[in-house]
């Protein structure tokens, strides 16, 4: 692929640049970046799917398979408590609580394969984050 | 033996790519036996001949032995390379191979059995006199035995329950003062945790380095080795670096270890390339185990030593061994290799799966890339994260490491994000420029990954302007004929 010279905060610059599936990929000064075009046309800083957090819906931060569950429906919890681990590409990652409240509905069960984003579970927070 | 002719590979990604590579340059037929969802990869592309045996979960697919042998043979190829990883550890595996006629490109069954078998591996080196992690795994339970055998290993000591695993009932004992007491409740959290008391005492090494030798048994019984390879830098037991040969080795050392490694291969009975891995602290080694198989990093050996090892397993397989002692007896330059996961380096490593954009991997003089896909490939979530290894040669270790910093600067990968600004920083990191580091470097100076640099801010401004340019470009009446629907993969890069 051949570079683009785009004008960069007012200097000319090679640029790589491709969009896959909806995201703008370039690289510049050696470094990869992306961003989401979705995201590039609504003003402020929230990012869409995965990016979009809000405290009171865990959701699949990758697409994978949910290996264990630790909490169950009006189980109270605290920031950090782990709520529950999800296998991809054969490593383990665990799903924590970002503030303290209750669940209030778990959409997934183990051994369910979920996507990226998929809300998992719904927490009703004790205070507003 | 008999010639080989047609190689079945029952395996996948770059090392699939590696053996169809080493087959083609021996004019030999090649049979990739895949899963259902891997038509989408270079090595489905580069051989010859390819079966599906099963749909994408493992064990219905690459952990499948009747599937991979029922294929095999449909295919007519009369051998078998199994790789790393999946079915190549398995001694079922290779004595059904031999059962139904192919040739097993590797150790015997008898071999893997008595070699890779911690246990068995374990009281053949015992006996041999050879050095093991120093411990105690005794019955005899009581406290005041268990405390002399802690003073007898020396401190620090952990003790560990015997039913557990993954850390439950594992406990650091210091010095002595406190050994009685962490005994005693080692043995109530293993009784209440696994039904059992019993625990085991081991040499507790913290600051120990990961050594390990390429082994080579040439089929007569005669084995040797092609010297040795440093894997300290690991994230949860997962290698991430690697380099040829180790900068912390005397020559003393070196020799003794390479005999070592020798003598257990010789005991085992070894053919076919397989590693001695070691632990190093304070200039004592310890043996750990031995993987039957070609290592994931076997590259770096390739390149101090100047030899083809998968071609070598190969030839040695069908009996026509081609090492001299003379051609192996020095290493030269330094290697390091890196592997490239498809994760987010700025979010603690969280995989990263999606469909690959544009793939670069610049050429330049001794860098070498071993990679499994292409651009328009997807990377799923059913398989290992890692999508290319990076490996390079220059005359001493500094240059070495500039050199890999240069090449992964260079490399682009587009549509899933990569670990590489990691790779980056960890290359660039004082304690692994001056060969300390050992395998606590990664959770010590890396246990919460890196920090993106730029912010997001910053990044949207940039993406703004950029995305707004390919547009436009893609747009300009004068960028040529188009062909087909517009998406966004023929977007900007006919008119280019």
């Amino acid at each position: 692929m051949k570079p683009l010279n785009i004008s960069i905060d007012g200097k000319e610059r090679q640029v790589l640049a491709q969009v896959v599936e909806g995201q703008i990929w370039f690289r510049l000064d050696g470094e990869v970046y992306n961003y989401s075009l979705l995201d590039l046309k609504q003003s402020g800083h929230k990012k869409s799917k995965s990016g979009a957090k809000s405290p009171d819906k865990i959701t699949a931060p990758m697409p994978g398979k949910v290996t264990k569950l630790f909490v169950s429906d009006g189980q109270e919890v605290k920031k950090g408590d782990s709520l529950l681990v999800m296998e991809a590409m054969k490593m383990e990652y665990t799903l924590k609580a970002d503030a303290n409240g209750t669940v209030e509905k778990i959409t997934a069960k183990t051994g369910d394969q979920v996507t990226l984003g998929q809300l998992l579970v719904q927490l009703k927070l004790t205070e507003k984050a | 033996m008999r010639p080989i002719k047609s190689v079945a590979i029952a395996n996948r990604g770059e090392v699939a790519v590696r053996i169809i590579r080493a087959c083609e340059e021996l004019g030999l037929e090649t049979v990739l036996l895949h899963s259902d969802v891997d038509i989408n990869t270079r090595a489905y592309r580069l051989a010859k001949k390819k079966i599906c045996i099963g749909p994408a979960p493992t064990a219905q697919s690459y952990l499948n032995i009747q599937a991979n042998i029922d294929a095999a043979l449909a295919a007519g190829a009369d051998s078998i390379h199994p790789g790393f990883g999946f079915l190549s550890e398995n001694a079922d595996f290779a004595e059904q191979c031999e059962k139904n006629g192919l040739t097993f490109i590797g150790p015997s069954a008898q071999a893997i059995r008595t070699l890779g078998d911690k246990v068995s591996f374990k009281t053949m080196a015992k006996k041999a006199g050879l050095p093991l992690i120093p411990g105690y795994e005794g019955a005899d339970q009581k406290v005041e035995t268990l405390l002399a055998e802690a003073q007898k290993i020396g401190f620090p000591v952990i003790v560990k329950a015997a039913a557990g695993g993954g850390g439950r009932g594992m406990k650091l004992i210091n010095d002595k003062s406190q050994a009685k007491d962490l005994i005693e409740s080692a043995q109530r959290e293993a009784l209440s945790a696994f039904g059992s008391a019993t625990v085991f005492l081991e040499k507790y090494l913290g600051r120990a380095k990961h050594i390990e030798f390429q082994i080579f048994g040439d089929g007569t019984g005669k084995v040797m080795h092609l010297f040795d390879r440093e894997c300290s830098v690991q994230r949860r037991h997962q290698k991430i670096i690697e380099e040829a040969t180790s900068p912390s080795l005397t020559e003393d050392l070196r020799r003794k270890m390479g005999e070592v490694a020798c003598t257990i291969a010789t005991l085992g009975k070894y053919k076919n390339a397989g590693t001695v891995e070691f632990l190093l602290q304070d200039g004592e080694f310890y043996l750990l185990e031995v993987n039957t198989r070609l290592q994931v990093e076997h590259p770096v050996t390739e390149e101090v030593m100047g030899v083809d090892l998968v071609k070598m397993q190969i030839l040695t397989a069908q009996g026509n061994f081609v090492f001299h002692p003379q051609d192996i007896r020095v290493p030269r330059g330094h290697s390091i290799e890196c592997r490239v996961y498809a994760e987010d380096p700025y979010q603690g490593g969280i995989p990263s799966t999606g469909k690959i954009g544009y793939l670069a991997w610049p050429e330049g003089p001794r860098r070498r890339y071993e990679y499994g896909f292409e651009s328009e490939d997807t990377i799923t979530s059913y398989y290992d994260p890692m999508i290319a290894k990076v490996i390079v040669w220059d005359e001493t270790r500094p240059r070495a490491i500039e050199k890999m910093i240069r090449t992964l600067k260079d490399s682009t990968v587009f549509g899933v994000r990569t670990n590489i600004p990691y790779l980056i920083e960890i290359l660039d990191h004082e304690e692994f420029r001056s060969g300390k580091m050992t395998t606590r470097f990664i959770e010590t100076y890396f246990a919460e990954g890196i920090k993106q640099k730029t912010s997001d801010d910053q990044i949207k401004k940039w993406a703004g302007v950029i995305s707004k340019h390919v547009t436009e470009t893609r747009q300009a009446p004068e960028m040529g004929h188009r062909s087909g629907p517009l998406s966004p993969w023929s977007s900007y890069w006919r008119g280019v």
